[in-house]
């Protein structure tokens, strides 16, 4: 299948109209088209990961090409010039050479190229590296050209390209000038371009779908692909059909207790001395807190989808009894993997999942903690696949889990933003949500995400401090990794193992962070910040003693950072709280470290 | 040439091995490739270890943690493959999970691998879908990324895949993970007919291999096997000898 390169981008939309292409080219040589090294690797935060971020050079130097591979960073180049094939030698990425096609003799000149790739083009006119004018394709003809490292350039437009493809048959497409309108890029013409290319082809069920930014994906095992492929499908299918929002809606409020208030907390306003305190009461959910949202949509969808048996994981027992108690109402079959260690610290919740009827399997592998969970019920999901669906609880695995779990999350939000016009007439200032895999901070956040006057702040877990070993701050301490299906950020070693994360609350005690997360934490739109497990239980008393409110752990880190925030701000603004869940299920916790509490 | 471009010619069904690198200490990887290529195997994949193998099954899990605790790491692997001085005559492969690639850079994987002799590399949590991630580069060094197939595989990504593969088709016998089974189901055997019909390169089965009578109903539809945890349960055992009639099995027939 012929590969499409949309070269030339400067804009962070144009690069996002691409984002079914195969590679994107940057352009460092002189030309109405050239962006800096810091423009590009801004670019290239919008490009997916398993695309090529290709730089385009004329007769630059090897340091210079070297030191723009490194910081934007590129994963191929593409010379235009006159370039030695010393240095086409030198160059580390697999190198693309540009070649001018005037004449047969001009084809020889590329079959001598020492470059992993060679490209195509018409003569240039004012600048080097292509003119937009189209070159006689036949010269290829008979050339002899390896097609698996040719390139076809020059001229290209949604209208030719076709034609181009079916004579030369390439290996990639190149196009610049013929997807822009009045010398810019058109989205319009760029998407244009790559559906004539990729056609009604293999390629259009196997697009490139579920990245946000370079983050997401489908890193699944092969015996997995077809599930996630068919859950894509259901998935989008469901989400058109009014039926099933009414049906998803319905439970909400019938079964779940929805809408849940947006209560102003007056002592808290006056504790914290600063803005109007709002608290979104996902704690009055039925079991408890915000899981429940996801695991009735996915719940409802398993069933549209055929599937009677539900497998998923959980590391507080929160998602595992949300799980329990939608298959109970629905009777399906629910098996629940947790952490041994996770199965000590909430046998509470351990006994609720078997009161429901779900099985338990304790999960004794690895730290026996939420992530080795996640690799059980996967493991289970391989081998089950065929009737099975697995409900992941956070924000996190492959595509389309992230964007799903979010969508049915989104409540929150949305509820949020029309409580608030109807108390305060306006949008709050500053919105505060804790993070460990990050799906009551998404569903937050999402419909504000638009609204740039809005501040939203996600709260990681600190656990005994950032500069300790002993946290699960995944932003701040993170690097880019693959784990459980997606490239998001990672707690791991120099060797890409993967950490062990530690936090007091069971809930954020994940070494990863879902996808979404990761891509606004690089764009700037959410900032993230991390409070420990100390300022987290001194959060729950203070909530508990001002409101009546005893929040979960996991929630008593947004809590804890909002009285920072609330120090910056002034009594005319107002600050949002998500608290995701109450305190019951941290009651052994708070009573062994609280203890002597007066 | 690529190693594994010969392997069709030869006639004969092949007999891929799977070794953790590092169960029971780095050093020890050299003598067992050395037993190995010795007891007549066709090539033979190098496992990383990787603190979280979704695709694999208790066996070799439990044999990649062995491994960590020792401090086994790609790089480290990929070093002691390079200081070998002994003759291999017959393909490595790599097996590793996508993100010690990723954090070790696609770019430098591929150039090591390539002066450590490697011949294909193997990424279970890398589909076909997201191969570009890695293939750019293992091209640049005549590596071959092998693709798996499933039974789960629809037909449409069956043809993408093995319209594209290279070196030769993992062809996954089990629904599940990997570890040695009693039984294999009765559609593998028309599924493996279906993929060799297809393929351009040698189908090899794999997963869940563990005995002659596997190696008896699915000689005729495939041109290989592929055995690991029964070859990690030996070896961590110290009865490698007893892999020995399997191995036969396969390649003598």
């Amino acid at each position: 299948m012929t590969k499409v390169k949309i070269c030339g981008l400067k804009e962070k939309q144009h690069v996002q109209a691409a984002s079914r292409a195969d590679a994107v080219g940057f352009v460092f040589a002189p030309s109405k088209r050239q962006v800096t090294i810091e423009q590009a690797a801004e670019l290239a935060k919008h490009v997916p990961v398993d695309a090529d971020k290709i730089g385009v050079f004329v007769n630059a130097s090897l340091k210079e090409i070297e030191d723009t591979v490194a910081g934007v960073p590129l994963t191929m180049v593409q010379l235009h010039g006159d370039e030695p094939d010393e240095l086409v030698k030198a160059i580390q990425v697999p190198v693309i050479q540009a070649f001018s096609i005037r004449t047969k003799e001009d084809v020889a000149k590329l079959k001598r190229s020492l470059a992993d790739y060679v490209l195509v083009d018409a003569p240039g006119t004012d600048y080097r590296g292509g003119s937009g004018n189209v070159f006689d394709w036949s010269l290829l003809d008979g050339a002899d050209i390896d097609p698996d490292r040719l390139i076809v350039a020059g001229g290209l437009n949604p209208g030719n390209v076709h034609a181009a493809i079916e004579q030369t048959t390439p290996y990639m497409v190149d196009v610049s000038s013929g997807v822009e309108t009045d010398n810019r890029k058109d989205t319009v013409k760029i998407q244009e371009f790559i559906k004539q290319v990729k056609g009604d082809s293999v390629e259009q069920t196997l697009e490139k779908v579920g990245f946000f930014g370079k983050y997401g994906g489908q890193f699944v095992p092969e015996t997995l692909m077809k599930a996630v492929k068919e859950l894509e499908d259901a998935y989008n299918e469901a989400k058109e059909d009014p039926e099933f929002h009414k049906e998803y809606h319905h439970y909400l409020s019938e079964y779940v207790g929805r809408e849940q208030p947006l209560t102003f907390a007056k002592r808290m306003t006056e504790a914290y001395g600063g803005p109007k305190i709002y608290l979104k009461r996902e704690d009055l959910n039925h079991t408890g807190a915000h899981k429940v949202n996801n695991a009735i949509g996915q719940a409802l969808l398993a069933m549209r989808m055929g599937k009677r048996k539900i497998v998923a994981e959980t590391g507080a027992g929160q998602h595992g009894v949300a799980t329990a108690t939608i298959c109970a109402l629905f009777d399906l079959d629910c098996v629940i993997f947790m952490g041994e260690e996770d199965i000590k610290r909430q046998q509470l919740n351990v006994f609720r999942m078997k009161l429901l009827g779900a099985r338990v399997e304790s999960v004794t592998k690895g730290s026996a903690t939420l992530k080795d969970a996640v690799n059980e019920a996967l493991r289970y999901w391989v081998a089950n696949v065929e009737d099975t669906h697995y409900l992941i609880g956070s924000a996190l695995g492959p595509h389309p889990f992230p964007t799903m779990v979010r969508d049915f999350q989104s409540v929150i939000g949305e509820e949020t933003k029309r409580q608030i016009l109807e108390k305060e007439g306006r949008l709050p200032d500053t919105i505060l949500a804790c993070v460990g895999g990050g799906s009551n901070a998404i569903g937050m956040f999402y419909p504000f995400i638009q609204d740039k006057e809005v501040e939203l702040i996600g709260v990681e877990a600190a656990g005994q401090g950032v500069d300790t070993d002993k946290h699960a701050a995944t932003l701040t301490k993170g690097t880019d990794g693959v784990l459980h299906g997606a490239l998001m950020k990672l707690l791991q070693d120099d060797a890409g193992q993967v950490q062990e994360a530690h936090s007091i609350s069971a809930g954020l005690d994940y070494p990863g962070i879902g996808p979404e997360h990761a891509h606004l934490a690089d764009t700037g739109r959410v900032e993230y910040r991390s409070i420990t497990d100390d300022e987290a239980l001194a959060a729950v008393i203070s909530m508990s003693r001002l409101e009546g409110i005893i929040p979960a752990l996991e929630s008593a880190h947004a809590i804890a950072e909002a009285q920072k925030q609330a120090k910056q701000m002034t009594a005319d603004q107002i600050l949002v709280i998500c608290v995701s869940g109450r305190g019951d299920k941290d009651m052994a916790t708070y009573a062994e470290k609280l203890e002597g509490l007066s | 040439m690529n190693r594994l471009e010969q392997l069709k010619s030869s006639g004969n069904k092949a007999f891929v091995a799977y070794v953790m690198a590092g169960d029971g200490g780095l050093e020890r990887l050299r003598e067992q490739v050395q037993y190995l290529q010795g007891a007549g195997v066709t090539a033979i994949e190098i496992g990383i270890p990787f603190s979280d193998p979704v695709a694999d099954g208790p066996t070799i899990e439990a044999a990649g943690n062995r491994a960590l605790k020792q401090g086994v790491t790609l790089q480290k692997v990929l070093e002691e493959l390079k200081s070998w001085t002994f003759d291999i005559k017959i393909p490595l492969l790599v097996m590793t999970y996508l993100n010690p690639v990723l954090k070790f850079g696609v770019e430098r994987f591929a150039t090591e691998c390539g002066k450590a002799g490697i011949s294909g590399v193997i990424i279970p949590d890398l589909p076909y879908e997201h191969k570009q991630l890695v293939q750019p580069q293992l091209d640049k060094e005549n590596i071959k990324l092998i693709q798996l197939v499933t039974l789960t595989t629809t037909d449409i990504r069956l043809d993408a895949i093995l319209r594209e593969a290279e070196g030769f088709v993992y062809a996954v016998t089990i629904k599940g993970i990997t570890g040695s089974r009693d039984e294999l189901s009765q559609d593998v055997k028309m599924f493996m007919q279906k993929i060799r019909k297809k393929s351009p390169v040698p189908v090899y089965a794999g997963f869940g291999i563990s005995k002659s009578s596997h190696v008896d109903m699915l000689r005729d539809d495939v041109d290989g096997f592929i055995v690991g945890s029964a070859i990690v349960e030996a070896f961590n055992a110290g009865k490698i000898e007893e892999i020995e009639p399997l191995i036969r099995a396969v390649t003598t027939a």
